[in-house]
């Protein structure tokens, strides 16, 4: 693997002028720190997934099946006919270029197979020579090409690519959704075992032992005894979480990454200390003890598998509803497939907060409410007590998580809460944030080490604009609602904004949350001191 | 303590074959490997920490969780280890195959 690209080196390498040569004429090249490493047999093996075996892509022998070609054609056949949209998105672009620079890629790389209108030209050449008449008449004339090996590896490299932000069908004047051309892109792919190991180990790991990280139930329960060990130490409060209950009436799903990894633990700490003041009848799983969904990143199916154990523990427990922690591509599948996979949620009810009455209308499908709007709906009843002045030591921006802001709109919620639990806040600009928000450069399974300069290329337009607040404001940490975006961005903001950390919004409102019969607060979740009072810690 | 045995086995990557052949002069060895110099006791007793958690947990526990174990501030591990995933290997324990890149970047007190 190469060395990795310093931050002048990457700014240095962008070039936005397109090669001399036609598209079709450049073949792929397979560069090192531009892609992740190829799954194993062990994982494909667990997930049931085809061609299972041990293979290296930047090897020229990819191990693929003799009749690879029959098998993505067939594929593709069979998801035009079953996905109308896929077919919708293959047939109606017209190639205006409304959404060429609004990719993070192609902005920190340069690369016009970046664009997203050119990403999907990859897949829709092969359309229009299968599938069209025009294509199969008049071959490269009509756009069309013959899919071969190159064609194949080129679909692979740039699929891997993109991280399904979904920021170019924004500005798409026909509402094309890139993101399902990517996924559908990887479906084929899975069709040959082409899939990573980054995403299909924690996928195995997933469908194996319920999460990402392969936490077993022992191992879970031990990493949230060490956060209650550390919550008693900073608030004198002793909690004595719920596993497994059955009868409670909220089932409490997050990401495993915040049961294991800093900052996210610092989050999950916030959610536990939340649960705790509210007095809430609710329970942790140590089966449903994922949100996340890495089979999202390989096949429908796969995601199908992946989500059932949600519902399927709320109905074993027995809940009325279920609430959802801080995650991005969590919440697009829970909000926008959870519900016709998995679903009718018909044994569970239309969540209604105990504390507040307020019943999420906007859940009544999925039965499913995710913990900013429950968050916002409470401080909103003013049902909590807070001291945002715990929080002056920090000056805050907002990153809008791609899938929670674009998937689910939930924009306004968090920066409600934020505005309620700190006192400097500053947005990043206009066309960086809300829908328009840049994807952190690592999402949709792409947070590996192998690919860092890809990574850190594709981090550039969120960073780029931190930096800008930084510089402006003073701003020293990025929150957010991701527990992805809490591991990429802390290496992607000690890369491109060093001074800048980051933090899930729950652990913002864990330090400003007065508990009943807390101890005087010296410290933070983290264990640093408190901003001294009346202005010395401001900033 | 067990004799040192003269001829450490260790897989491709450098993890020891078999997690049991582990004691303080293998972890001295496979230090010396790692490019680490002579083990100190705070590193030791890390490393004992790691075995034991492994044993109990079969995962690698949360970072600032073991320093608060040893009693040390929480930045111990990669204070004395550099990386943890170093401190993963001298303490013996099996290879994690791909699965260490997923401690390395939900870990980025490390990196």
């Amino acid at each position: 693997m190469a060395k990795e690209m310093k931050p002048n080196e990457i700014i240095q390498s962008i070039n936005y002028t397109p090669p001399a040569k036609p598209w079709m004429e450049l073949p792929v090249e397979i560069k090192p720190g531009m892609f992740c490493w190829g799954a194993k047999a062990k994982s494909l093996n667990i997930l049931g997934l085809p061609n299972a075996r041990d293979w290296n892509p930047s090897h020229e022998d990819w191990k693929l099946p003799e009749n690879w070609k029959d098998t993505v054609l067939e594929g593709m056949a069979d998801r035009l006919k079953k996905y109308r949209s896929f077919k919708l998105f293959m047939d109606i672009c017209v190639r205006c270029g409304a959404c060429a620079d609004k990719c993070h890629f192609f902005l920190g790389s340069g690369d016009p197979k970046n664009m997203p209108v050119l990403r999907a030209e990859l897949m829709r050449s092969v359309y229009r020579r299968y599938f069209t008449t025009p294509g199969k008449l008049l071959g490269k004339l009509g756009g069309a090409r013959d899919l071969d090996i190159n064609v194949l590896k080129e679909w692979w490299y740039y699929f891997f690519q993109c991280t399904e932000c979904r920021r170019c069908s924004v500005f798409c004047p026909y509402g094309i959704d890139t993101a399902e051309i990517t996924i559908m892109g990887r479906e084929m792919l899975n069709l040959l075992g082409l899939n990573i190991e980054w995403i299909a180990g924690p996928a195995s790991a997933c469908y194996m032992k319920g999460n990402h990280l392969g936490l077993e139930p022992h191992t879970i329960k031990s990493n949230v005894e060490f956060m209650l060990d550390d919550i008693e130490t900073v608030t004198g409060i002793k909690i004595d979480p719920p596993f497994n209950k059955k009868g409670a009436d909220i089932l409490f799903v997050t990401p495993s990454g915040d049961l294991f990894a800093d900052p996210g633990t610092y989050t999950c700490m916030g959610y536990l200390m939340l649960f705790h003041e509210l007095g809430l009848n609710y329970t942790w799983s140590t089966y449903a003890s994922e949100g996340g969904n890495f089979g999202f990143f390989t096949s429908n199916e796969t995601a199908k598998r992946l989500n059932y154990k949600i519902y399927a523990e709320a109905k074993r427990l027995g809940v009325k509803w279920i609430l959802g922690g801080e995650c991005g591509h969590m919440w697009r599948v829970l909000n926008q497939y959870m519900d016709t996979w998995n679903g009718p949620a018909d044994f569970l009810e239309v969540p209604r907060s105990p504390i507040t009455g307020t019943v999420f209308e906007n859940a009544k499908g999925t039965k499913m409410v995710h913990i900013a709007e429950f968050t916002a709906d409470l401080i909103r009843h003013g049902k909590l007590k807070l001291d945002p002045s715990r929080n002056d030591d920090l000056v805050v921006t907002y990153h809008d998580s791609c899938n929670t802001a674009r998937g689910m709109g939930i924009l306004e919620e968090p920066r409600y809460i934020i505005r309620n639990i700190c006192n400097n806040f500053y947005e990043m600009p206009e066309d960086t944030i809300r829908e328009k928000t840049f994807c952190c450069g690592s999402g949709s399974g792409l947070n590996a080490g192998e690919d860092m300069d890809l990574r850190m290329k594709g981090g550039l337009a969120r960073a780029n604009a931190v930096r800008y607040v930084q510089q402006r404001y003073g701003v020293n940490m990025l929150a957010n609602i991701c527990a992805i975006d809490r591991a990429a961005l802390t290496t992607s903001m000690n890369y491109w904004c060093p001074g800048v950390g980051v933090t899930g919004v729950h652990e913002m409102v864990a330090n400003a949350l007065v508990m009943k019969g807390e101890k005087p607060r010296e410290t933070n979740l983290r264990g640093e001191p408190l901003p001294a009072k009346g202005g010395e810690g401001n900033v | 303590m067990e004799t040192p045995k003269p001829d450490l086995r260790v897989d491709k990557d450098g993890f020891l074959a078999d997690y049991h052949e582990w004691n303080e002069q293998a972890a001295q060895l496979l230090a010396e490997r790692e490019g680490l110099g002579p083990l100190t006791k705070d590193m030791l007793d890390i490393l004992i920490f790691l075995r034991s958690y492994y044993e109990k947990y079969k995962f690698f526990p949360i970072i600032r969780a073991v320093c608060k174990n040893v009693h040390k501030p929480k930045d111990c591990l990669t204070e004395e280890f550099i990386d943890p995933v170093k401190a993963w290997k001298i303490a013996g324990l099996p290879n994690p195959g791909e699965e260490v890149e997923i401690f390395r970047d939900w870990n980025p007190l490390g990196f």
